[in-house]
């Protein structure tokens, strides 16, 4: 969008509309009612919202150890003494790592790919977090890698690149266990989750 | 009459992107509408009835709601998985690269079942064929999907004669352009930036590719050489047809080559 598209409106107006429009999943009609609500805000939550926008670009870093988004390297996670330290879960996206971590049963590293292996859009081992992953591996005190990359095709094929390249002789890989999610129903189940639901049944 | 608002096709799933919160454009091929962009809500959750079968490199069954903008994928049930195929990185890189071709290639609403065909034929000898990147002939069913995806889209080279003067062409070293549209003797020589040498062995296994099935044609033995030179010739053409790289081109290159034991001299 630019300026030219919003007749009669002021060009610092214009501007805002352009940059929210950048935004994913904003289309042009919803960076113009954004617009229009920041302007109505109070002064101060309308600040707030531009000093937050300013401060985590100013502060955020990758966190040397596991590559998370954090604002002090290494993060709270990998500072922590009382983290396991013998295992170690890949995820794709920072926001994995919280979705671990609300279901508090896991008390060992992170390490954040920024992605996955995707040949069809142009991204490969070198455009993520994969040659970092492998020096980390080198640590004698790691005993287990959970490669917890989503179930699809990329991710898959991602945690299969990585399992393979993996140079470390002894460790134990993993992957998050296959099934029915809560809530779900057997008959809309593809059939490759009911059969490997059905090989890793449990006893009950 | 009003036409119906929802429609059922077979389709081959190509790839996606996530849409809004939890919803996903679902890029496919179909045998009946050609190439289909539709999007599945909600799809990227959990316990969505579309989960797991909107997966890439799957053949699928479904029902779609002519939308406003966009189709909407109301269901889908998986008829082929190739989870076999999905097993192993580099067979799912080489249904990648056909993906991207299919993608590139197949045009919405201009439906062609030549091309729904020769993918699902190709992705059953890849899944067939996976383990045995070793073996240069495991790379047959590219170079037969990429011939003959010239071949059903219109775009086949001329083999037989030469595209300058029309002779009949000896069996002898040749030579081979896009550009041109196919083979040209030695004699004929236009001023073409993407002329490049055909040996008489290649012209051959084309040749072989234009009449045979692709398990017989999978079947034939080709040493590296051959097979290096069929591979840029053919990829090489239709990235030529294609006008842009073969992005996933890279990483199947990167996987044969880390395959390879390593040479010291």
């Amino acid at each position: 969008m630019t300026q030219e598209n919003i007749p009669g409106a002021a060009p610092s107006l214009a501007r805002l509309v352009q940059e929210l429009n950048r935004l994913p999943g904003i289309g042009p009609k919803s960076a113009q009612r954004l617009a229009y609500y920041i302007i109505r805000l109070p002064d101060e939550d309308a600040y707030a919202l531009a000093d937050a926008v300013t401060s985590v670009k100013q502060s955020i870093v990758f966190c040397e150890e596991c590559q998370n988004l954090t604002d002090a390297s290494p993060c709270p996670v990998c500072a922590d003494p009382r983290r396991d330290r013998t295992t170690i879960c890949v995820v794709e996206d920072p926001l994995d790592v919280l979705a671990m971590e609300r279901t508090r049963t896991y008390r060992g590293l992170y390490h954040v790919l920024h992605g996955v292996i995707s040949p069809m859009n142009g991204v490969g081992p070198d455009q993520l977090k994969i040659k970092e992953l492998f020096n980390r591996l080198e640590r004698p005190e790691l005993a287990e890698m959970v490669v917890a990359t989503n179930p699809t095709l990329e991710g898959e094929a991602t945690a299969m690149y990585i399992r393979r390249h993996q140079g470390r002789e002894g460790l134990r890989v993993t992957h998050l266990a296959r099934g029915l999610p809560v809530g779900g129903s057997l008959e809309y189940t593809d059939e490759t989750t009911l059969t490997r639901a059905f090989q890793g049944r449990q006893e009950i | 009459m009003a036409p119906p608002r929802t429609y059922r096709c077979e389709a081959i799933i190509l790839g996606y992107t996530p849409l809004g919160e939890a919803d996903l454009l679902v890029t496919m091929y179909t045998r009946d509408q050609g190439k289909v962009r539709a999007v599945g809500k909600g799809a990227r959750r959990s316990s969505s009835k579309l989960v797991g079968h909107l997966e890439p490199l799957t053949v699928v069954k479904m029902s779609l709601a002519h939308g406003r903008n966009m189709d909407v994928i109301s269901q889908a049930e998986v008829t082929q998985s190739f989870a076999e195929l999905k097993e192993d990185l580099t067979a799912i890189t080489k249904g990648q690269y056909l993906a991207e071709l299919v993608d590139g290639f197949g045009a919405e609403a201009n439906p062609n079942p030549g091309l729904f065909q020769l993918m699902i034929d190709c992705l059953r000898v890849i899944e067939a064929t996976k383990g045995r990147e070793s073996e240069s002939a495991s790379d047959m069913p590219l170079r037969f999907f990429e011939f003959h995806l010239l071949q059903v889209s219109g775009l086949m080279p001329e083999l037989y004669n030469c595209v300058e003067c029309r002779q009949e062409l000896e069996p002898d070293a040749h030579r081979f352009s896009p550009n041109v549209g196919g083979t040209l003797c030695l004699d004929c020589s236009p001023d073409d930036a993407h002329l490049r040498p055909l040996s008489l062995r290649a012209l051959k296994v084309l040749r072989l590719l234009d009449r045979s099935g692709i398990v017989e044609a999978c079947k034939l033995p080709v040493d590296a050489g051959l097979a290096d030179e069929l591979k840029s010739l053919l990829s090489n053409t239709v990235a030529y047809w294609l006008g842009k790289e073969i992005r996933s081109n890279s990483f199947l290159e990167r996987l044969h080559k880390e395959s390879q034991p390593e040479v010291y001299i």
